[in-house]
């Protein structure tokens, strides 16, 4: 029925983003003029391509049906890139329709081409003593360094170069510790042989020069800092409101073992499983929402602010969370945070309560929908907590359903004492 | 901007400001220009403005002479620089040496535009780099553009100016796309320095610019030495004090460029700094250029024979290292 | 053909010859160098070209003294420039084979063969362009026609319908090599008849050139296309001042100075009672002062100064007509 011959089988052939002219790079699928499940014969044309503004036929090479079409019309791949998968043979009577999965589409990362791996590079030219560069010679008799002198005692190489002048300077002049000052207040070298004249420079002096000048310290943003920076300046443009409450907590039985945080994890983690946009992830035409509830902490270590997340907080029990929590600073503190550890939230929690902060407002981390921002508790149990909600996928309908859902949680007994038998 | 279509822009501006500016070549009007570079000037400005020339380099170049000293403006097109050999008579016997043979008595201003460089595995007779013949000869401007900007405000310029201009340009350049701004008071007799540093002064110009930058990258990253990369936009004349201000600065000095190395400009670029600020440079200057053979057909053979951004940067590591710094 | 006309025709024919003569005589003296191309024998085809072109741009090879004379060009100015002086038309930069006036049309002289065709060819397109019916002269040497840039110049010319008149001064020797030696067609008007109305004329017969550059300039300027006409002549010397010329038999020589052009137009002259002997001695007086005054003009002349070297290199000028 199929025509093939015997023992022969049946291959699946790649149709490739072909290069029409030596200096195209991508091509954009204009039109197909076949579908899947036509039969093309050799020379046929199956598509029509633009590239560098001029529009080609794409011609079959070779005899076989169109079993799937990877690239749809309008989309843009590179030269090489399969755009399509025939069956080669004789025409068969029953074309196969596969249900294709969806595509996920991965975004566009610019490449970013890596340095070559570091080779044996060559060592330093040696001559000997009497060699030096044009301008090392003219540097060494402003100095007043006699060069040759200096070689033979080994206290300068030959051929002699301006840096070794100045590693030569910085030696002679400047103790180990003004050194590292003059690096991190970036000082300029001849500045300070100029201001100091033949004198040994010590850190106290520089440090007091540095003082007299008002000069500043330069401080590098960690790559902690620079990706939040990155995230924060992409959730600025996210619609958002908030919605300010005062809550009562005054019945959460909370301690040193299962704090006040822990608790308010678990309560919203639970609250969660009846709202499920506070579980959903923004996806421009469709929201992504997850079964259970994922719930970020904001942590301080050090000078850096972390965000790891609490998977499952619903299935867990208050002990689990606790733990987990304890777990998670730990790996902060030692720097060993996986991606794992700070992704999947779509809610976070911020608390700075135990700063006598009394009340605040946060920004939602970059790619989730909800932060609360839990302000400290005072003697009546009165805690002020701001929500702050994206307002694409929570309008404030919802919110102050949620708001309202909480408050009711954190003041009912039974549900409570549930939690704390379960811990 | 993609850079042909900057290119495209000048010319239209130009032929619509000057009803005497004209442009001839092979393929340059009805087909719209071999790399589209003059793409829709013969449907608007017709078969008498932008003229489709047969396949006759030597009188291309001659005919734009003519209508040069007619006072006609004409900005011929040669297909690649490697046909520009046939006509090498009218550039450097007549469009060179006309004027000052006459006494200053005849104008010649015309433009004369090329790509030049590797592309993609066009082998040898397609894949020169010939600025320094043209350079050479006392007589002639030489521009060249590494990007949309200089592309646009250099030619403009060169029809602008009433002395004749080789204009050149790079083939792959053509289809990159790269900021673009409109600059007053745009000069291409003076080079740009596209990127400040302290290190080392970089010269170099059209695509091997944009493979130094590359370089130039991973040098600081990784090694924390500062380049300064300076673009030429002016073949002849050189912008020579650009140069010697940026090595009073640094103390060294690379050359960076797609032609063989021996008697290329970068040898021009070494020689004239080695005798003005010999006492300030700190090394020998270093010269990164092509290797001394024709391009081959093979891919990867003719990447071996041309700079690219990890031999810039492994050439100015270990000469660095060599040198002291 | 009037009294004036051969007046004219005579007196610059006469002061190109004498012309030419002492250019040779200030060579061997010592007082011009390099390369020195004479036209004796030539003359009525530069003359009778000229004359009978009028106005129109001039384009011509290295052997250009008589063109520019009969363009009208001071002989004083020429004779400076042959002798380097900053006085001279090209002030002394040019020399022999480069002489420029732009003023007059003239687009002189250029010592690669064949290179100017194409120049005369953008130019002619230039000017019609420009709405100017006046047209081009291009004159070229035998050894020309063999050159690619010919051919190039003939089809282009053809093909964009410009209006040029290609005059070929066939004088059969390149340098030392015979037409039959270098060219397959022996009658170089062949060459473009294909493509544009092509004539011959006898070269030596400053009337029939005449009359033959006349019809063609009115053809040229009518109808806006190319015409090519071969003129046969012969030059009594070598090529140029290195050259003995000895390549050539002492008959054929002979037979060419029979038909001297000078000779030949007092002949006609004389016979159609256009000029009387009178006449011609006072035109043979006048020519003799002026070229006189020409070699005392060039001997008295400054030499260029230093400076002069690094001048005229650009003209630095831009056109503000482009905002």
């Amino acid at each position: 029925m199929n025509g093939y011959l015997a023992g022969a089988k049946a291959m699946d052939y790649e149709v490739l983003m072909p290069q029409f002219s030596d200096t195209m790079e991508r091509g954009k699928i204009v039109r197909w003029l076949k579908k899947e499940g036509d039969y093309v014969e050799k020379g046929e044309v199956i598509a029509e391509i633009e590239a560098e503004k001029a529009v080609m036929e794409l011609q079959s090479f070779k005899r076989g049906t169109i079993k799937r079409i990877l690239v749809s019309e309008g989309q843009e791949v590179e030269v090489g890139k399969p755009i399509a998968i025939m069956e080669l043979g004789e025409r068969i009577e029953k074309p196969k329709v596969e249900e294709k999965p969806k595509l996920e589409e991965k975004p566009k990362v610019e490449e970013k081409k890596p340095p070559p791996p570091p080779k044996e590079t060559e060592k330093r030219i040696e001559l000997p003593p009497g060699f030096a560069s044009p301008y090392a010679r003219l540097l060494a008799k402003e100095k007043g360094i006699d060069l040759k002198e200096l070689q033979e005692e080994g206290r300068l190489p030959s051929p002699t170069h301006a840096k070794d002048i100045e590693e030569f300077e910085k030696e002679r002049y400047f103790t180990p510790k003004a050194l590292e000052l003059l690096r991190e207040y970036e000082l300029s070298l001849e500045d300070l042989l100029k201001e100091f004249p033949n004198k040994k420079i010590d850190e106290d002096l520089l440090l007091a020069y540095v003082e007299q000048k008002g000069i500043p310290r330069r401080v590098p943003v960690s790559s902690v800092q620079k990706s939040l920076i990155s995230n924060l300046s992409k959730s600025f443009v996210v619609p958002h409101y908030h919605i300010y409450e005062v809550f009562d907590l005054s019945l959460v039985p909370w301690d040193k073992e299962i704090t006040l945080t822990h608790w308010l994890i678990k309560v919203v983690g639970d609250a969660m499983q009846f709202f499920e946009r506070l579980r959903a992830v923004y996806r421009e035409d469709h929201y992504l929402i997850y079964p259970n509830s994922n719930v970020g902490l904001a942590m301080a270590v050090g000078d850096e602010l972390y965000n790891p997340v609490i998977k499952e907080v619903n299935r867990k029990s208050l002990r689990e969370i606790a733990q987990e929590v304890r777990e998670l600073r730990k790996r902060a503190e030692e720097g060993r945070l996986s991606l794992e550890d700070i992704r999947g939230a779509t809610l976070t929690i911020s608390n700075l309560g135990m700063f006598g902060i009394r009340a605040f407002d946060a920004v939602i981390p970059y790619g989730q929908v909800c932060i609360i921002a839990v302000g400290m508790q005072e003697g009546d149990g009165k805690t002020h907590m701001t929500f702050t909600f994206d307002h694409r996928v929570i309008n404030g309908f919802h919110g102050a359903l949620f708001v309202k859902h909480l408050k009711e949680r954190v003041l009912d007994k039974n549900y409570i004492k549930m939690l704390k038998k379960g811990a | 901007m993609l850079y042909r279509d900057a290119l495209n822009l000048a010319l239209d501006y130009a032929m619509e400001h000057d009803p005497r500016v004209v442009v001839l070549g092979e393929d340059v009007g009805f087909y719209g220009g071999n790399y589209r570079v003059t793409d829709g000037l013969y449907v608007k400005y017709g078969p008498k403005r932008v003229i489709d020339t047969p396949i006759a380099e030597n009188s291309i170049v001659g005919t734009a002479i003519g209508m040069a000293l007619m006072g006609l403006r004409p900005v011929a097109e040669i297909m690649t620089v490697n046909f520009a050999m046939l006509a090498m008579d009218q550039f450097v016997n007549q469009m060179a040496k006309l004027r000052y043979m006459s006494g200053g008595k005849l104008f010649l201003p015309l433009v004369v535009r090329m790509p030049q460089g590797v592309a993609k595995q066009l082998a040898s007779q397609h894949s020169q780099s010939l600025e320094h013949f043209f350079a050479s000869v006392p007589g002639l401007y030489v521009f060249c553009a590494s990007d949309s900007i200089s592309a646009y405000h250099g030619l403009l310029h060169a029809i602008r100016m009433d002395d004749p201009v080789v204009f050149l340009e790079h083939t792959l350049l053509y289809g990159m796309d790269f900021p673009f701004e409109y600059v007053k008071n745009f000069d291409p007799f003076k080079a740009r320095i596209l990127k400040e540093g302290k290190d080392i002064t970089v010269v170099s110009y059209l695509k091997m610019v944009h493979d130094t930058l590359k370089a130039c990258e991973w040098l600081e990253e990784r090694d924390g030495i500062s380049c300064e990369v300076i673009d030429l936009t002016s073949l002849r004349p050189i912008d020579f004090e650009t140069i010697y201000e940026s090595v009073r600065k640094t103390h060294r000095l690379v050359v960076v460029y797609e032609a063989p190395k021996t008697l290329g400009l970068g040898a021009e670029v070494s020689a004239r700094i080695s005798e003005e600020l010999f006492y300030y440079l700190d090394a020998p200057p270093l010269r990164i250029a092509g290797e001394e053979v024709p391009i081959p057909y093979n891919r990867k053979l003719e990447l071996r024979a041309i700079p690219t951004p990890e031999k810039i940067y492994e050439r100015i590591l270990s000469w660095s290292k060599s040198h002291g710094l | 053909m009037s009294q004036t006309l051969t007046e004219k025709f005579y007196y610059l024919m006469k002061l190109g010859r004498e012309f030419e003569i002492r250019c040779k005589e200030e060579y061997l003296k010592g007082n011009i160098s390099g390369f020195l191309h004479l036209a004796i024998g030539e003359e009525a085809v530069h003359v009778g070209a000229v004359v009978g072109f009028g106005k129109g741009d001039l384009f011509c090879p290295y052997r250009e003294h008589v063109l520019a004379l009969a363009r009208g060009i001071d002989p004083k100015l020429i004779m400076a420039e042959l002798f380097g002086k900053a006085t001279g038309v090209s002030k002394g930069k040019g020399g022999s084979m480069h002489l420029y006036e732009p003023k007059m049309d003239f687009y002189g002289g250029n010592a690669i063969v064949a290179a100017h065709l194409p120049h005369a060819v953008g130019a002619a397109y230039a000017r019609k362009l420009m709405g100017e019916k006046a047209g081009v002269l291009c004159i070229f040497g035998d050894g020309a026609t063999n050159n690619g840039t010919f051919f190039e110049a003939i089809n282009m010319a053809s093909l964009w319908e410009v209006p040029v008149l290609f005059l070929c001064e066939n004088n059969y020797y390149a340098i030392g090599t015979h037409v039959s030696r270098s060219s397959a067609l022996r009658d170089l008007y062949l060459k473009a008849r294909d493509y544009m109305p092509a004539e011959v004329v006898d070269g030596m017969d400053v009337f029939a050139v005449y009359e033959a550059v006349v019809r063609a300039k009115q053809y040229i300027e009518e109808y806006g296309k190319p015409y090519f006409i071969e003129a046969h002549t012969y030059r009594f010397e070598g090529h140029s001042m290195a050259d003995k010329g000895d390549y050539r038999s002492p008959r054929e020589l002979e037979m060419f100075r029979k038909r001297d052009p000078i000779d030949l137009l007092l002949k006609k002259a004389y016979k159609e009672g256009w000029l009387t002997e009178e006449q011609v001695r006072l035109i043979d007086q006048k020519v003799e002062a002026v070229v006189e005054e020409a070699v005392e003009f060039a001997l008295s002349s400054p030499e260029p100064s230093e400076e002069e070297l690094y001048t005229d290199l650009y003209c630095g000028v831009c056109s503000d007509v482009i905002p």
